[in-house]
């Protein structure tokens, strides 16, 4: 795997897109565990901004204009950081 | 052979519109609908270029990279590299790719360059694009990628012969580029996207994030969820009477007709109480499986099936499936072939059998006239369509409920996956529905219906008309006749077999019969039940099922009491009667021992579910 580019203190302050807030945007900043191949197809890739629309067993979010419903632990697995509104 | 034509792909995300561009282009009749993995195989269809030029054109399953793992994906991959038998290597590669959501799509498109075939990027959806606000530029997309790109919009038929024009042979291949590693490639697309389809904001709440607020709540989308089931099936006994009445008139009209213009005879008899009552008995259901092939489309159609589907998945992962089965499993409701063939958009490959064991459960649509004939006669015929609406819902919830009971069994003993397999779905924006395509759609599944009456189900019933009439004995008396018969025999034979399901002889053959085709035990039972009547003249025909409804055994008691017609109803909700479900079952699991054991397995389960409830519910009766 493509080793993360970001450093480990930025990586910290980063949230998973499964524990963030409903309603807001974000940027991924790091895709990375089992599924993250599976995620990059579908959209989540870094450096896109994504607004998680709903929680849930599945959550949905939208990326680059298409709502695309996930898995939890799928988004464990997705990084993002706030973005300014 | 060196002249034959070339063959075009269309390649692209699921939900893209390559259907709708390959029906666009050849004028052909490719299945739509507003869900991703509608199209699970490919199809053929030629068209030709403004210059006369005719070029094969195949549509494919739609897929997010080319090494995806489900078996639709694997349709488009062995097809792009010319590894289907059937179907030469394409020639050209027509990418199709969604203008509202590049940075998603360009991935592919760069991984397809990577192929080194002539290529040519429809960018579809420029409406979508433009109410997002975004702003397109084609041309610079077509420098940056090296290939022609054609904006249009498929659904209405825009961009069509610019696509066309753009595909002047020989096309040239595009410069040879690598970008080798799957990272490279996707920040090459960003980069093009970022120049190719400005965004104006980030984000803007559309109608669809909007209904889908409700639609998918937890509590509001399940409330709205249920009563678009119930409306589902309540419509289909309310609304199809009408029409059900005209097709019953016509029937009456014809055996005047015909027995104006006949003598009485043997092939007078043949044509009213064997072909018109036979046949007809099925064809007046037609209304209803059409009702429901109907909603099913409207549910596709408007893209509120990947809302149920997204609603379902915590429901299905108690039974160890996901919300991937569940389209599956609901257009089962309507023809299990095509759910079985649905079910190659699950990506784990033992979700995938076991879906394909349960999905014959899920009531398909030609129980619909076994049910819509033994219903009434459970209630009586007196109680109103809500109630028999109700009853109707409990007989696919059984079905469907003892499905999920055995995926889980089922999916326990298969184990886990080895690659642990995650739901994710894209919910497609709402759109209204596309009437045209339900309405062809709905014909086409008629047609398909209407053959079946003119050819099996019509065949079984001049067969069994014929075995009941002869061979002809000496006597007068219409019952000793019948016994002399071959359907006499036969079911003086079956009898005991039958008798502890609550069947007689008669229902028996109509039982047995029917494993042709589930609709024919109606024919069966309408051809089978018209002997007593037949010499009558005068009496007005009754409907078959009151005819039926007023059968007794030889001591007087009712032959079709509420037990006997449970176990009849049970038998129809479990029994496997479709030989072309075996074999598609056979193909798409690629065994055939799983598909004879579904058989084998739902063939006695039903005998069985059959038997039980007889006898418990006679003794209740009884006592
Ligand atoms: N707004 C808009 N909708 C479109 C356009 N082209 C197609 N659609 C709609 O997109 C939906 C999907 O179309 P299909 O042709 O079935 O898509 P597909 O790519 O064949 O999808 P799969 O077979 O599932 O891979 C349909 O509801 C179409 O009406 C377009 O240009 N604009
Ligand atoms: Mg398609």
């Amino acid at each position: 795997m493509k080793p993360a580019r970001i450093p480990d203190l930025e990586l910290d302050s980063l949230t998973s897109l499964s524990k963030a807030r409903v309603g807001c945007d974000f940027q991924i900043r790091a895709v990375s565990g089992p599924g993250c191949d599976q995620l990059r197809k579908l959209g989540f890739c870094e450096s896109l901004q994504v607004r998680k629309l709903a929680h849930g067993r599945n959550l949905i979010c939208s990326v680059c204009g298409t709502r695309l419903a996930v898995s939890r632990q799928l988004a464990e697995q997705v990084l993002v950081s706030p973005v300014a509104a | 052979m060196t002249d034959r034509s070339e063959l075009v792909a269309l390649v692209g995300h699921p939900n893209v519109g390559k259907s709708t561009l390959f029906n666009a282009l050849t004028g052909g009749r490719a299945k739509v609908g507003n869900y991703p993995g509608i199209t699970v195989d490919f199809q053929q269809g030629s068209f030709r270029t403004p210059h006369g030029r005719r070029l094969e054109l195949v549509d494919l399953p739609g897929c997010l990279s080319l090494d995806g793992d489900s078996p639709d994906q694997e349709v488009t991959r062995r097809a792009i590299h010319g590894e289907i038998e059937q179907l030469p290597a394409p020639d050209l590669v027509i990418a199709v790719v969604d203008a509202s959501s590049l940075e998603r799509h360009l991935p592919l498109v760069i991984e397809l360059l990577e192929l080194g075939k002539p290529l040519v990027v429809a960018l579809n959806r420029v409406d979508l694009a433009e109410r997002d606000g975004l702003r397109l530029e084609p041309d610079k997309l077509s420098e940056e990628l090296g290939v022609p790109v054609v904006p249009l919009r498929a659904d209405a038929g825009k961009g069509i012969v610019e696509l066309k024009q753009s595909l002047r042979t020989p096309l040239p291949a595009p410069s040879q580029r690598d970008w080798s590693d799957t990272a490279a490639r996707r920040d090459t697309a960003h980069r093009i996207a970022a120049v190719a389809a400005r965004r104006a904001t980030a984000h803007h709440e559309t109608t669809s994030d909007r209904l889908d607020r409700v639609l998918l709540h937890p509590v509001l989308g399940w409330l709205v969820f249920l009563a678009i089931m119930f409306v589902l099936f309540w419509s289909i006994f309310s609304f199809a009477s009408v029409p059900m009445g005209w097709i019953e008139a016509g029937q009456e009209w014809l055996v005047g007709v015909v027995e104006g213009a006949m003598a009485e005879g043997d092939l007078r008899d043949l044509l009213t109480s064997g072909i018109i009552e036979g046949v007809g008995a099925v064809v007046i259901f037609l209304p209803q499986i059409l009702m429901l092939f109907f909603f099913i489309g409207l549910l596709e159609s408007t893209g509120y099936m990947a809302r149920a589907a997204y609603l379902m998945d915590g429901f299905m992962a108690r039974v160890g499936l996901s919300g991937k089965a569940f389209l599956p499993l609901l257009s089962s409701y309507a023809c299990a072939i095509p759910g079985v063939m649905a079910t190659r958009t699950i990506p784990s490959a033992k979700e995938r059998l076991v879906t394909i064991f349960v999905a014959p459960w899920m009531s398909c649509s030609a129980r619909l006239p076994v049910y819509l004939l033994l219903i009434p006669m459970l209630l009586g015929g007196r109680e109103s369509t809500a109630v028999q609406s109700l009853v109707m819902l409990g007989v696919y919830a059984l079905g469907t409920l003892t499905a999920f009971f055995v995926a889980r069994l089922l999916r326990g003993r298969l184990g886990p996956d080895e690659v642990e397999q995650h739901f994710m779905l894209e919910l497609p924006s709402y759109q209204a529905p596309q009437w045209g395509y339900i309405l062809r759609h709905v014909l086409d599944r008629g047609a398909a219906f209407l053959r079946k009456a003119g050819t099996v189900i019509l065949g079984i019933v001049i067969l069994l008309w014929a075995a009941q009439t002869y061979p002809k004995s000496d006597s007068d008396d219409p019952a000793e006749q019948l016994s002399h018969t071959v359907v006499g025999r036969v079911s003086d034979a079956i009898e005991p077999v039958v008798r502890p399901l609550g069947f007689d002889g008669r229902t028996g053959t109509a039982v047995i019969t029917s494993f042709a085709a589930r609709e024919v035990f109606v024919g069966s039972m309408a051809v089978l039940f018209s002997v007593d009547e037949s010499d009558d003249e005068a009496e007005t025909r009754d409907r078959i099922r009151e005819r039926i409804a007023a059968e007794t055994w030889p001591d007087g008691s009712p032959m079709f009491d509420i037990p006997a017609v449970l176990s009849l109803l049970v038998f129809y909700i479990y029994a496997l009667q479709c030989l072309p479900t075996t074999a598609v079952v056979a193909r798409e699991a690629g065994s055939w021992k799983w598909a004879i054991g579904q058989f084998v397995f739902m063939s006695l389960f039903a005998a069985l579910a059959s038997l039980v409830v007889y006898q418990v519910g006679s003794l209740i009766a009884g006592s």
